[in-house]
């Protein structure tokens, strides 16, 4: 049976009975199968040397958990691997390290530098211009907001070939800056709307005094909305950097090298290089989960409350 | 309007700048500041490149002869159109987006349905729900491709402990299945954000409409249907468009997973334009293909932004 003080709180969706609680306890315990069951295989591979990670049936638990495929790509970087010897990378689990295994520390670096140059300058171009369309009742505003939001309906694949172009008479190629301004196209439209969602929320009455008193726009947006926006503010940040992280195609085409390639990038050539060795790259996969699945469960109050804000107002 | 106070001198200093103070209050060329950045950086990151693409996609550009590049106006749709390629790949984009959208929303749904009640442990379990939307799709794709794996892999595995095929079967490199394994992985991805949208609209809804169709005698299901589902209709038409937006022009799994095939199973409309682009290096055929998918893809968004634009109004 449910706890009284529970089922006060009860949306009282359900009835209250002990079957209730069974249909709730079997359905969550589903969801959690389902949301967390491959990432935990992914985990319990990566804890897997090559000969057990083969096995037939598969090993759900690591019989004998190794830190070993972490350690292959923390010490990549101290090796030199060739072709000849990738074979070899260690004969206690047979490892096999594909070429380019020195390439994840760096582009791990890559990612995170990229990812948060995203976010700080998503952030900055982004307030201002949301305070305007939200706060500051001028002509065509509505415009100004379809105006950003349609160039998302774009497909990536399509900017490619431009961007490229652009990039590359910039002589940008193969940086971390071209990242930086490609992601700016993704982050800034779907920030400025979790923003003016926002600030749409706060009294209108705040902003009168504020002007009353003799304040300027840009000082009602910084001593007003932005200390009562923190909420949506952290929301953009996690946003543009999951985003930037987990960006796969403007990568892949515009950087070729390690100076500037990102994880995913270098992760997606072991994946498709049918050589390498499934334990390995499951222990790179991994790396790149962590980051963005501890930012996520970290801040999923604001995350939540920012990518929903306002867009279901009707 | 008691604007100019918050105006800097330096700001009305100039003639030019005088005109432009008597032709505009305060309030209009703050606006126009402080909007300038964003529409200076999406002008060159976004909007170039959209019209660079469409002048891209009047002329038959062919990298493997650069030297010779003629206007052929509307030629590269007719070729395109004309192309059996494209209705394979029009086909596929069809079923793969019609599998995607519907799963996931009817997941989002039961998964909303179940987030809306108040048990213990709720909110760790919708923490836990952000998982795969967290997930980088190179991750997602490799995690599915290993558990698809046709000799290790662990849905073999599953499938044979629990008694249901009694040997091993191949899943993303059999052409009648590839499509519906790549969907799965895609659904799981992109199931949470749509169930949060779900979620927001359910909470939404009056405790009384509940209250009142309790009283009227109403079960579980009548309650659902009469009062939830009817309520869930903007949230539902949001995620619907939303995730047909997504799945139709989607690109990564692909690219990871299967690379268009095994033959051309999963020749989908990204995929044919990163091979013609980038493979074929046929510049004019892909930028065409990707304005049919633009079109596409913006009639079903214009009934998107219409949706989030009505709240402005």
């Amino acid at each position: 049976m449910t706890a009284p003080a529970l089922a006060s709180a009860s949306r009282i969706k359900l009835p209250r009975s002990l079957g209730r609680g069974a249909i709730l306890a079997l359905f969550s315990a589903l969801l959690v199968l389902y949301v967390a069951g491959p990432v935990g295989w992914l985990v319990s591979s990566s804890l897997q040397a090559e000969s057990e990670i083969t096995a037939v049936p598969p090993n759900w638990v690591p019989p004998h958990p190794t830190l070993g495929n972490f350690e292959a790509i923390f010490g990549a970087g101290k090796r030199t691997v060739t072709y000849e010897n990738r074979w070899r990378g260690d004969a206690a689990t047979s490892r096999f390290l594909p070429s380019g295994a020195e390439n994840l520390l760096p582009s791990l670096w890559n990612s995170f530098t990229v990812g948060v140059w995203v976010a700080l300058l998503n952030l900055i171009v982004s307030i201002t211009a949301a305070y305007a369309i939200a706060v500051i009742h001028f002509r065509g505003r509505q415009t100004a907001l379809y105006a950003i939001l349609v160039t998302r309906v774009i497909p990536d694949i399509a900017l490619i070939v431009p961007l490229f172009l652009l990039v590359r008479n910039l002589d940008l190629i193969n940086t971390r800056l071209s990242l930086v301004i490609t992601y700016l196209a993704v982050t800034i439209p779907f920030t400025i709307f979790i923003l003016i969602s926002y600030f749409e929320q706060i009294p209108r009455d705040l902003y009168r005094a504020a002007r009353a008193d003799g304040c300027s726009h840009v000082q009602a947006l910084a001593h007003v909305y932005l200390p009562l926006s923190l909420p949506a503010l952290v929301a953009s940040l996690m946003f543009a950097f999951l985003t930037s992280w987990n960006e796969f195609i403007f990568a892949l085409i515009l950087t070729q090298n390690i100076a500037s390639q990102t994880l995913p990038i270098v992760i997606s050539g072991f994946v498709m290089d049918f050589t390498t060795s499934f334990s390995f790259v499951n222990a790179a996969g991994v790396i790149a989960i962590v980051p963005p699945v501890v930012l996520a469960i970290v801040f999923e109050r604001y995350i939540v409350s920012g990518l929903t804000a306002g867009a279901v107002k009707g | 309007m008691s604007g100019a106070a918050g105006g800097t001198p330096a700001l009305a200093a100039g003639s030019a700048f005088d005109r432009l103070n008597r032709r505009f209050g305060y309030d209009e060329r703050s606006a126009a500041l402080l909007i300038l950045p964003v529409f200076a950086v999406l002008a060159a990151i976004a909007v170039f490149p959209i019209v660079y693409s469409l002048y891209t996609s009047l002329f038959d550009i062919n990298l493997t002869r650069p030297w010779r590049r003629p206007f052929v106006g509307l030629g590269n749709y007719t070729r395109v159109f004309a192309d059996p390629n494209f209705w394979i790949a029009v086909q596929r984009t069809t079923l793969y987006t019609v599998v995607t959208v519907t799963a996931t929303t009817l997941l989002a749904v039961a998964v909303a349905l179940l987030l809306n009640e108040a048990f213990p442990g709720r909110r760790l379990l919708s923490a836990l729900v952000l998982l795969p939307w967290a997930t980088p799709s190179v991750v997602n794709g490799l995690m599915w491709k290993w558990i698809y794996d046709p000799g290790y892999g662990l849905l073999n595995g599953l499938l044979t402990q629990l008694g249901l095929i009694d040997h091993y079967a191949v899943w993303l490199g059999d052409p009648d299945k590839t499509l519906f394994m790549i969907a799965n992985a895609a659904i799981w991805k992109q199931m949470p954000l749509a169930a949060i949208l779900m979620l927001v609209t359910m909470k939404a809804i009056p405790e009384d409409l509940y209250k009142a169709a309790t009283v009227d005698g109403a079960n579980v299901f009548q309650r659902f249907w009469h009062v939830t589902l009817p309520a869930l209709r903007p949230g539902l038409m949001l995620v619907l468009v939303y995730e047909t937006m997504i799945s139709i022009r989607h690109f990564d799994l692909f690219l990871i997973m299967t690379q268009g095939g095994p033959g051309n199973a999963s020749y989908t409309l990204s995929w044919e334009i990163y091979v013609e682009t980038f493979r074929n290096l046929k510049f004019g055929i892909g930028a065409a293909l990707s304005y049919i998918l633009a079109l596409a893809t913006f009639s079903l968004s214009y009934l998107f932004i219409r949706a989030l634009g009505r709240k402005l109004a």
